[in-house]
């Protein structure tokens, strides 16, 4: 004990000088690609890959939202080099110039991503935004458990399915869906469509349905619950380990997203962050994103290296033609809707 | 007890005044930078206008006033109510496994603390996935319960383990459990043998010498364990979320949810400083009867 003290009166400084002298130099080194993106969705061969053939390290940090990202993104606008904006947040995001425009002569693999995920109206010209996954949310059924038919919002949220159901923990979802089945279109978002569809959220909300967007998988791999409305993804997943899960785009309308790859206008990287976009753009490097995270693929070139079960997957490839809607940025009303849904939500 | 202890720093305190302040700077550096600048942040933060993940630097009181709106001073009340409700249950359960391993001969204690001890090794998070996979529909309580036809016998069919107030209850009490117990332990460790003698001398039954000889002794022990619960019990977040698949939102979670995903970093900071603020409160409170206590006994 008696020697402990004074050595750690002589270490903590000098940990202090060698740490103040490390951040400096490794400043001035090597330039560190900051990649800021949601959690579990971009595989780590595929950020290694880029690193063994280029040389430039990456730190990839995670955010669980859009609205978290734009909180960081806004107090170092000058940090991060790719980020991940869902659609909305894209448009959010070039109308405060937030964004670098991109070169399209620096990604010769853009033309990998079909026409359907294009030009679509949160960045018409494809100027600021290169679609790195996309997909909808929908419901999934256990069909050994349920056999009734289900078809919508309607047939889950039914008080015989109380304590079943798993559903995506965003408020915005859960009001979508209820605006979808009010027959609100989902981006009108105003204190009076919010005021119409608050009776059917908290007759929703007192079914004990269990709030997990990071991974509502296990409760129903244990049949602790039947019913899901969730991220495709993960019904995709789902359907991979058991057939039994089907997947079923609601007939009211589902949200559909679209997540893209963007740099922010302080990056300091910003060739090396356009080289990444392009190195994600490759066939086998999108394919393997897909072989981790069965979203849909927006790579018209990954998909053709797909495997027949990988592209029959109902929810990452749902067959049909479902009526789909696109989120646009709602400004201060995603505070009301927040606020709204916060209140039900504890009410109950 | 510990008279050993002056006798052998006596000679490392030759010249205390430097000693004790670089220690003490160290200590005050490590929580001016990590608790003082850090709540001052939170502080400004708190006045500033947000929401949607945006932040603009103002001065309202706004995010206030919301505190004091539906939903939240309920959340607060939960929050306060969950706590107290794990404070009791660890008390009731920690004070006969303190009592006993405080009454053990000295190596069987040890190993008895070290099983306390012992599940601080693993992650808490990772202890409270095992509660999940313990108490769900395929989990190993539940096949127990199958097997033993426990379940249709007594329990119903569609019984639900996890995902439900009881278990976030267990999991907080799980959790919080050896704050309870290694105070109280303390206590009943230094118990003075002969107290007790006397009392059994005077003619006190086993039952008498406990409620008026041993417990109030040991007190001091429940009252330190009942702080150490209950303080960091309010402001629990994750386990409740997780235990109850976000069907409960204690005001740990809220405050959680308005600074990362929700992107109101203001709103969430002024949530954190009002229960900050409850935390001084209640703390003196307990000191100031903690106090009163201890004067009554001296009289």
């Amino acid at each position: 004990m008696k020697i402990f003290r004074p050595l750690i009166l002589l270490i903590l400084p000098a940990l202090a000088i060698l740490g103040c002298d490390r951040s400096k130099s490794t400043a001035a080194a090597k330039s560190r690609l900051q990649l800021f993106a949601f959690s579990s969705y971009i595989p780590q061969e595929a950020i290694d890959g880029f690193t063994r053939e280029t040389g430039i390290p990456i730190d990839y940090e995670v955010y669980p939202t859009n609205e978290a990202m734009l909180q960081k993104l806004s107090a170092n606008p000058d940090h991060y080099d790719v980020i991940q904006p869902s659609d909305y947040m894209v448009e959010h995001l070039v109308a405060r110039h937030m964004l670098a425009p991109l070169d399209p002569h620096q990604l010769p693999h853009l033309e990998n991503i079909l026409g359907e995920f294009r030009g679509l109206p949160f960045d018409p010209g494809n100027q600021f935004s290169v679609p790195y996954m996309a997909g909808t949310v929908g419901i999934v059924v256990n069909s050994d458990k349920i056999k009734a038919p289900i078809r919508g919002y309607k047939d889950v949220f039914q008080e015989k399915y109380k304590g079943r159901i798993v559903v995506v923990d965003d408020p915005r979802e859960m009001v979508t869906w209820a605006l979808e089945t009010a027959g609100i279109p989902i981006n009108d978002v105003t204190p009076q469509t919010l005021a119409r569809v608050k009776p059917t959220l908290v007759e929703w909300v007192k079914l004990k349905n269990i709030y997990n967007s990071d991974d509502p998988k296990p409760p129903l791999l244990s049949d602790d619950r039947d019913l899901g409305v969730i991220y495709c993804g993960d019904a995709a997943a789902l359907w991979q380990e058991n057939h039994k899960f089907k997947y079923v785009l609601p007939a009211e309308g589902a949200h559909r997203f679209i997540d893209n790859l963007c740099i922010p206008a302080g990056s300091k990287h910003k060739a090396e962050a356009m080289a990444f976009i392009d190195y994600i753009l490759r066939p086998e490097v999108s394919k393997m994103i897909s072989d981790k995270f069965p979203y849909t693929n927006p790579n018209g070139a990954a998909r053709k290296l797909l495997s027949k079960d990988q592209l029959d997957n109902p929810a990452s490839y749902p067959p049909g033609s479902a009526k789909l809607e696109i989120f646009r940025a709602i400004g201060k009303a995603s505070v009301d809707l927040q606020d709204m849904m916060s209140e039900i939500r504890h009410a109950d | 007890m510990s008279r050993e202890t002056p006798i052998t720093s006596a000679g490392s305190l030759s010249r205390p005044a430097w000693r004790g302040w670089s220690l003490f700077a160290i200590l005050a550096g490590w929580l001016i930078l990590f608790v003082v600048l850090p709540t001052l942040i939170l502080l400004v933060y708190s006045f500033f206008r947000g929401g949607n993940g945006e932040v603009e630097p103002a001065f309202t009181f706004a995010n206030y006033a919301k505190c004091f709106r539906a939903p939240y001073p309920a959340v607060f009340g939960w929050s306060l109510a969950y706590a107290a409700l794990t404070t009791a249950l660890c008390a009731l359960i920690g004070y006969p496994v303190a009592f006993y391993i405080g009454r053990s001969s000295p190596a069987r204690r040890n190993r008895l603390l070290m099983l306390i001890m012992i599940p601080f090794a693993t992650s808490f998070l990772i202890r409270t996935y095992a509660w999940m996979t313990l108490l769900s529909h395929d989990g190993l309580v539940m096949y127990l319960l199958r097997v033993t036809h426990l379940i249709p016998l007594i329990f119903p069919e569609n019984l639900q383990l996890l995902y439900t107030n009881g278990s976030v209850l267990i999991v907080l009490v799980y959790s919080y459990l050896p704050f309870m117990i290694l105070p109280i332990y303390g206590s009943v460790e230094k118990l003075d043998e002969s107290l007790i003698e006397a009392a059994a001398d005077l003619g006190a039954g086993p039952f008498r010498a406990f409620t008026g000889v041993i417990f109030p002794l040991t007190l001091p022990g429940v009252a330190a364990g009942a702080l150490m619960v209950f303080v960091p019990a309010v402001a629990m977040f994750a386990v409740t979320t997780l235990m109850s698949g976000g069907n409960i939102r204690l005001i740990g979670d809220e405050i959680e949810f308005q600074c990362l995903e929700g992107g109101n970093l203001p709103f969430g900071s002024a949530l954190g400083m009002i229960l900050l603020a409850m935390f001084v409160l209640s703390f003196f409170l307990f000191m100031r009867r903690g106090a009163g206590a201890k004067a009554d006994m001296m009289r």
